[in-house]
């Protein structure tokens, strides 16, 4: 397998830091001289974070009084009297 | 109400119904509230919380169905994106890397949410949520190389995706003008 074909297989397990030793080590060898996958690898690295930062929703305020009030009252059924 | 947040995220992203994530969320905690003495001081409680909250879906939401669909994706290049959005700006310097600049909150979760749910969960966990393939691995039930081969088929659709929303809505490069009018929608922000 070539250095650029190593390098686009394992590019997830890199990024997500789930990769071997001797693989990672492999892939920064070669992203030393390859400018193409230095590149691709720049761009799944910020792909990743567009997806964390923009993939998210915010819950609606009354989420929390809701959460907390049901909590309470699963407290309450467990104090009884309290 | 520590993860609320999150786990509503994650709920909304599973059910894509707001009704349905609060519904998820609420028992969510309910059930991590009864089961707090199963959870070990120490462990990732981020992690164990989630765990209740996917299996809280999959109960509610799965019943009829016992298991998801397999569904085929079909094969799709690697670095999709990548390529597409590298052919459509020509070959000037990373380019591609700038151009995810265009997308936005909308296009990100509209490219989440049309992934089968296979492939959804897989990819909402790593990649929104941060887990490591293990603890997917455990809050699904399935092998980490189950794991793994669904994250990366699942994640080259979410590159289609994202492709196909980039195309419609003119952010390939092709439609400078358009771009333009967007992105100050969008930022709506003076002077960016």
């Amino acid at each position: 397998m070539s250095g650029c074909d190593h390098a686009v297989e394992y590019v997830y397990q890199y990024l997500d830091d789930e990769i071997s030793l001797y693989r990672k080590s492999r892939i920064r060898m070669h992203l030393r001289y390859c400018s193409n996958c230095t590149d691709a690898y720049e761009f799944e690295y910020k792909l990743k974070g567009v997806i964390r930062d923009r993939g998210r929703s915010d819950p609606p305020p009354e989420l929390f009084d809701t959460l907390r009030a049901l909590i309470e009252e699963e407290q309450q059924r467990d104090e009884p009297g309290t | 109400m520590q993860y609320a947040p999150q786990l509503y995220s994650a709920a909304l992203r599973m059910t894509r119904s707001p009704a349905d994530a609060e519904d998820v969320v609420q028992e969510t905690f309910l059930k991590a509230y009864r089961a707090y003495d199963s959870y070990t001081e120490g462990t990732n409680l981020k992690a164990w919380l989630y765990r209740i909250l996917t299996n809280t879906y999959i109960n509610k939401y799965r019943k009829a169905q016992r298991r998801p669909s397999e569904v085929e994706l079909g094969e799709l290049q690697d670095l999709y994106l990548y390529k597409r959005l590298g052919e459509a700006s020509g070959a000037s310097q990373s380019a591609e890397a700038d151009m995810l600049d265009e997308f936005v909150d909308t296009d990100v979760i509209e490219a989440l949410e049309s992934l089968p749910e296979t492939f959804r969960f897989p990819v909402l966990l790593a990649d929104v949520d941060g887990f490591s393939y293990k603890e997917i691995a455990e809050m699904l039930d399935i092998p980490i190389g189950t794991v793994m081969s669904r994250l990366h088929r699942g994640r080259k659709a979410l590159q289609k995706k994202l492709w196909d929303v980039a195309q419609e809505h003119g952010i390939t490069g092709n439609d400078h003008e358009r771009l333009r009018s967007r992105r100050r929608v969008c930022l709506s922000v003076p002077g960016r």
